[in-house]
Parts: C-alpha cells; structure tokens; sequence
C-alpha cells in the first residue's frame, strides 16, 4: 500500500514537472519575444513579433494555470505554503502577465501604442523577472514549522542568490525568444536574432556557470547530495552536457541554420530542468517537506489522473495542431485582417 | 475593529474585488461563444455572407473580452495559495483538484482552439474552422460546469467530512454531485447566456437606431430574440428552484435574503418584505414594506408554510452573516432584472408577430431599441448580485457549517494584503476603462463588409448562361 501512494506521489510529481517545462519552454519563447520587443525599432517590426504570438501565447500561458490547478489538488499543502512564502513574486508576475495579456488586443486597437508597446514589454520582463525570484527562493529553501506551513517573512524571497537566478532566467527566456523569432521571421528582423540569440546564450553561460558553482558552496544540503557517490557522475555530467549543447547551439546560429537553433535551446532548456528536478526530489518544499507529506490522499492523485493524466495526450496533440496551423514565417503585422 | 488593518477582512475584499471585475469579462465570452457557433452554423447552412460578418463582427468584441478575462481570472486561481493557504490546505484535495479539471479539460480546450477560430479563417477548411468555434464555446461552458462545481461544493460539501481540520472525500462523484451542483450550474449558464444576448441584442439596437447597417443587425437582433424567448422565463424558473435549495440547505442565507430575523412557523402564512432597511445592531429592520402572506406563495406556491422559516435570530450572531443589507438587495436587484429582461422579450415577441421587426419598419420601433440598449449592462448587473446574494450570504463560512472563513486565510501581514488589493483596485479599474473605451471603439467602427469571403471568390456573383460562358484561362493553381 505504502508502495502504491509512493509511486502515485511520484507519478504527480512527473506530470507537474511535466507541466512547468511545457511553460517554461513555450511561456518562455513567448516572455523572450515580449522582453526583446523593447528593443523594436519600429511599430512595423513589434507588429510582427506580437503577431507572431497572436495565436498561441494564451494556450502557452494556460500551462501555468494548469500546473497551479494541478499543484493546489495533488499537493495542497506545497501550493499554500510555496505561494503564501512568495506572495510578492507571486502578485508581480501576476501584474506582469496581465499588462502583457492585455497589451495584445489594446495596443491593436490604439492610436496611440507608446503606452501598450511598454505594458507588453515591461510586462514580459516582470513577469520573467519574478518567476526567476520565486525559482531562485524555492531553491534555496522556504522556512517552514513541523507542519510545513510557512513561518519566514514575506521578503525572505529576495537576496543575491535569487537574483542571480532571476537574471540567468531572463537571459534563458531572451535566447529561446531569438531562436523562435530567427525560425519565424526572415530578413534584417531575423538577422537582429541572430545576433541577440549569440549574445543571450553567452549571458546564459555565463549565468549557468555562477549557479552551478555557488549552488554546492552555499547550500550544505544540495552539497551532501550532489558529491554523493554515485549520483556525483550523473551531475558532473550535466554541465558538461550543457556546455556541449551551448558549442553545438552557438554553431548553428553561426551557420544561420533556421530551425536547429530552437532545438538546441529546447533541449538546454530540457537538460537545466532535469538537472534542476534531481537537484529538488523528492522534495516539495526544501529543504524540508518531501513530496510524500505534502501530496493529497491516495484517492485524490488516482481521481486527478483519471479526469486529467488521460487529457495529456490529447491536450499535447491539438497544441501541436495549432503550431502546424500557423507555421511558416510571419510575413505581415497580421495573420489575417480581423 | 479597523478593517484596513484585518487580514481577513482585506483579503476577502482583495478576493471579492478580482472576482467581481473579473466575472465582467468571461460572462460575456461564454454566453457569446454559443452564438458565435450560431451565426457560423447559419453561415455554412445557408452560405449567406452576412452570417459570415456576423460571426467576424462579434469574434472581434469576443477576443477583446476574452484576453482582459484570461488577464484577470490568473489572480484568481493564485489567490487561493496566496491568501487561503490553509483553506487550500484543508479542502485541496477536492477543491484543487476541480481547479485542475477545469484548466486540463476546459480552458485548455478553450484557449488551444482560439487562435484557430480568430486567425485561421483562411488556413483550414471550414468546418475545421467550425470545430475550433464548437471547442472554444464548449471549452468556456465546461468552464461554467467546474467552477459551479466547486463552488456549490463550498455551498454544501458533499463525499466526506473534516477530520481534524482537513476535508477528507470518501466520495469524488458524491462531492461533484453535491446538492446544488446541477441548478447552480444550470443558473450560471443561462446566466452568461441571457447576458449575453442582450449585449449583442442592445448593440444591435444601437445600430438600428442609428440607422447604420439596420437591415444587417435586425437579422442578430432576430436571432437573440429568438434564443431568449426561451432562456428568460427558464432562469426565472431555475432561480426559483435555486432559492428553494437555499431555502432547504442554508437557512441562514435564505433569511438574509429576506431580511427575515424572526421565525415563521410552519402551518402558517408569513409576510413577504419587499423594500426593507435591515439594522444588524438592533437586529430588526428600522422599516418595512412586505405584502401580506407572500412567503408562502413564493417559496411554495400556496398560502400556509408548510415547514417553519428560520430567522436569523435563531443562530448566534458569529454564526450567520452579517451584511444583511447587502445579501437582501442584490437578491432584490437580481430577480427584478430576471423579470424584466422576461417582460421584454414578451413585449418584443408581440412586435415581432405583429410584423414591426421587418427590415423596413423596425427603424421605427424606437422606444422598444432604445429598451434593448439600456438592457444591454442589466444581465451584468444580475450575475453580479447573484454571486454577492452566493458568497456574501455563506458567510461566516467559507466551507459552509464545515471551515469558518477566519481559519481559511494566509499568515500575512496586512500591510502587504492592503498593498496588493490597492494595486488591484487601480489595475482592474484602468482595465475597466480600456475595456470600455476600446470597446465601444470597435462597436463605433462597425463591421468590416467588405472582407472576402472563404469559398466564395470562385462562385460567380452573378448567375451566368452557359452560352455567355468564358474558360478560364489561368493557370490551375491561380484558379484555386
């Protein structure tokens, strides 16, 4: 029996790893165009970047909702505490993804987009900004008393270490967004994210290399666990892994290859996740709440994948419908007159 | 004690606000959804192209009000870590897990069709494009079905019970089967329905009037009439069903409603109060107008109550809710909405049979288009008091006779919870404005009838012999 909720427990924990990296990865691109939209030098080229979102940035977006529902029924208790540790992170990203949500049909509709260009722009580097603080103070711990609830205060979320994380993710976000908008555009535009997607994946080195160092010399317990024999190889291997990924990544944008460019960057996106997901299991809460004494009863996680493990697929098979719909290069400010 | 500085109280404000301005937004998309697929059904029956404009005039006003719902429904599903996380904690099992539902099975469904339904007209087939239209309003309205879900499950938990300040569900199907899920769920949806179309039907009244496109817009206006000849009378009737539930499950709801402080015995008549001023200290309303006997007629059609109706006197006063005022009127507002919206589609009915709603006259009905356009924020209005008459009247439950809304709320001090709900009152009336701003631009701007139409470009517009018949002679891909 015992053996049954374990594995259930770690079923859910799959699916909301599952969850996060799918919003990760598409909110990601879609953030990254939105920061790289400040740099726009004309009304023409933040048209085509915006359109180029137009169909699929509220379906990325309801990854994040869909974890949350998924989070709050398969572990309650993670989804008050971690929340209720990060209610400032939590409200600025929340502020960050209305501006930017909003800003895709006001601006449209305005004369005067000056205003809306900003709200989407700005919003999109808020909302980056606070999902790397609340990523940077998950890791590194959420005081909590023997119940799990949280007992810190409500800046604890904020230090060097967080920021630290919050810069390395946007720079993270701002490649995946240049190697979409090279697949989706073409000319001086794509010739632009040649450019920022070489220089956001050195920043992203670069971030990655500071995290991988200070992670093990500040935290005794990701120490302990990291330079245990034999799990050390699997996390030596990991950087490693990614500092192939950056050389293969930063060939690609060299050779103007069009598609490989997204490839490279999904899967660093993929192999950070992973590294990040051994690094946190089987916690839900570091660095003391596992996921075992924060899941729901046993009955809870079987009726949860029954009304929503099925859906997976099907979910995953009209999202993908939807990238086919739309592919190709976004030639004008619209998709089609509306 | 000072409410600026209560974290209850100012969470539970931050709360009502996100979720009032909030519900501006998708009870519109979800009601207007279904007559989207409407007018694109009747465009693919009939290959009018004028259903065909329809459905791209109204999709701009539904996309406008869909971004602004998905912005400020995000705040919503987050509140519950934020603000209630021991309220998540307790009843996440079941509550969270419905959350989830909605989000996989819904708006996933609702969000992963939108863009081929606003931008695909021209990049897949029509009834593809029919599909996208189908799962985007299907999508919204299962919506409907989870969040009532859960909601009438905080109305009378179902399928388990506390233990030790936790819910634990025995039963899933009996928790999402709870007492009030189906006539909840069934007011809801007729609710964004109704509203709906008589936005649609006041814009379209608007342009009548002002003599733009009237022949255009009578045919929307048809349809709306047409759609809520039956759903007005039928929410009257399951709001009816909905407070005889009240009545039976939440007494101390029901006798904020009316107002109602002492008890009526059963066996005998009871007064029914119409306008009244509650006052909570002195438990007593200061005045009164009720029409004799009423009560009995209203919740069981005959003179004498069969079983007793509970005054608010009956419960401690930490026990029972304590904006009667609040609770009383909406509930007034809401059901004088419901009738009226009713008497008027009578009223249009009769015009319509008696031939005013032809194109040519019904420029002329301009009393009954100017009614249409001042009914076009009363649905809103209704929806609103519906939930303030639903949440406030639970009160001081949040988890009704099961967890008090005081344990539900987070740990926070309230500095932080003030200076979270003054940005979202800021935010959310910008919002509001913008909305209101862009959108009347859109309305004022007209639709666009000078759009091609899919399939059309090959048909020929005029009927030609075939004498007079010419080979086209491009090449075949040109041709397609």
């Amino acid at each position: 029996m015992e053996n049954l909720e374990h594995f259930l427990t770690q079923v859910w924990f799959v699916i909301l790893a599952l969850f996060l990296f799918l919003y990760v990865m598409l909110d990601g691109f879609d953030l990254g165009v939105g920061i790289l939209s400040l740099t726009s030098s004309s009304e023409e080229r933040r048209g085509i970047l915006m359109t180029s979102l137009g169909n699929i940035w509220d379906a990325n977006e309801t990854w994040l909702v869909l974890m949350g529902g998924a989070l709050f029924g398969a572990f309650p208790l993670a989804y008050g505490t971690i929340l209720n540790a990060l209610y400032i992170p939590i409200f600025g990203m929340i502020f960050g993804l209305i501006f930017r949500a909003v800003a895709f049909e006001f601006r449209e509709h305005s004369t005067n987009k000056v205003f809306w260009n900003l709200a989407f722009g700005v919003g999109s580097f808020m909302a980056a900004l606070f999902q790397g603080f609340a990523l940077g103070s998950v890791l590194e711990g959420i005081a909590v008393d023997e119940a799990g609830h949280f007992v810190g205060s409500i800046w604890d979320w904020l230090d060097w270490r967080s920021i630290l994380v919050a810069l390395t993710l946007i720079q993270g976000y701002v490649l995946i967004g240049s190697t979409y908008l090279i697949l989706k555009t073409e000319g001086e535009l794509q010739a632009t994210h040649y450019r920022t997607a070489k220089l956001a994946a050195i920043t992203t080195l670069i971030g990655a290399i500071l995290i991988t160092i200070v992670t093990p010399v500040v935290y005794e317990n990701a120490r302990a666990k990291l330079f245990h024999q034999p799990e050390v190889y699997i996390f030596a291997l990991i950087p490693l892994l990614g500092v192939v990924l950056i050389g293969l990544l930063l060939r690609s944008l060299n050779q103007k290859a069009e598609a490989t460019p997204l490839v490279w960057t999904i899967l660093l996106f993929l192999l950070t996740f992973v590294g990040l997901g051994l690094v946190v299991f089987p916690y839900i809460i570091p660095p003391s709440i596992t996921i075992y004494q924060a899941a729901a009863a046993p009955s809870a996680l079987v009726f949860m994948i029954i009304f929503i493990g099925f859906l997976i697929p099907i979910m995953l098979f009209y999202n993908i419908y939807n990238y086919i719909v739309f592919r190709g290069k976004v030639s004008g400010e619209h998709y089609s007159e509306s | 004690m000072n409410i600026w500085a209560d974290t209850v109280a100012l969470s539970r404000m931050q709360f009502a606000l996100t979720a009032i301005f909030h519900m501006l937004w998708p009870v519109l998309t979800t009601g207007m959804g279904i007559y989207l697929v409407i007018v694109e059904g009747l465009w693919l029956k009939t290959r009018n192209s004028d259903y065909y404009y329809h459905a791209r005039f109204w999709a701009k006003l539904y996309v406008l009000n869909f971004g602004i719902g998905v912005a400020t429904g995000l705040p919503m599903e987050f509140q519950f870590g934020t603000n209630w996380a021991p309220f998540s904690e307790a009843v996440g099992d079941f509550f969270g897990s419905i959350l989830g539902f909605e989000a996989a099975m819904a708006f996933m469904l609702e969000a992963g069709f939108l863009g081929i339904m606003l931008f695909g007209w021209e990049r897949v087939n029509p009834k593809i494009h029919y599909f996208a239209t189908i799962m985007v309003a299907f999508g919204a309205n299962l919506s409907t079905f989870w969040i009532l879900a859960a909601n009438s499950w905080l109305q009378t938990p179902a399928g388990g019970e506390v233990v030790n300040g936790k819910f634990i569900v025995d039963d899933y199907f009996q928790a999402i089967l709870n007492p009030f899920m189906f006539i909840s769920v069934s007011h809801m949806f007729f609710a964004t329905l109704e509203t709906s179309l008589f936005v649609i039907g006041g814009i379209s009244a608007w342009y009548i009037l002002n003599h733009r496109h009237a022949e255009f817009f009578s045919r929307s206006l048809k349809i709306v009439v047409a759609v809520a000849i039956a759903v007005t009378p039928l929410q009257i009737y399951i709001g009816h069903l909905s407070a005889e539930q009240v009545a039976h499950y939440q007494p101390t709801k029901l006798a904020a409603m009316e107002a109602k402080w002492e008890t009526s015995p059963a066996g005998q008549p009871a007064d029914w109060s119409l306008v009244a001023l509650p006052n909570n200290k002195l438990e007593r309303n200061d005045w009164e107008i009720s029409i004799p006997n009423g009560l009995g007629y209203i919740l069981e059609f005959k003179k004498n109550l069969s079983e007793p109706v509970l005054g608010l006197k009956e419960w401690q006063p930490d026990d029972r809710p304590k904006m009667v005022g609040l609770v009383y009127y909406s509930f007034r507002l809401m059901s004088g909405i419901g009738f009226f919206l009713a008497g008027l589609m009578g009223v249009s009915v009769i015009q319509w049979l008696r031939g005013k709603f032809a194109p040519e006259a019904i420029a002329q009905q301009k009393w009954l288009l100017r009614t249409w356009l001042l009914a076009a924020p009363l649905g809103y209005i209704a929806v609103e008091s519906g939930w303030i008459v639903r949440c406030v009247g639970r009160q001081p439950w949040v988890v009704y006779g099961q967890i008090r809304t005081a344990d539900g709320v987070s740990n926070l001090p309230a500095s932080e919870v003030l200076t979270s709900l003054l940005i979202f009152a800021g935010v959310y009336t910008t919002l509001f404005i913008c909305a209101m701003f862009f959108g009347s631009r859109i309305i004022r701007q007209g639709p666009n009838l000078e759009l091609s139409v899919p399939g059309i470009e090959n048909q020929p517009a005029v009927e030609t012999e075939p004498a007079e018949f010419i080979p086209d002679q491009r090449p075949v891909e040109a041709q397609q």
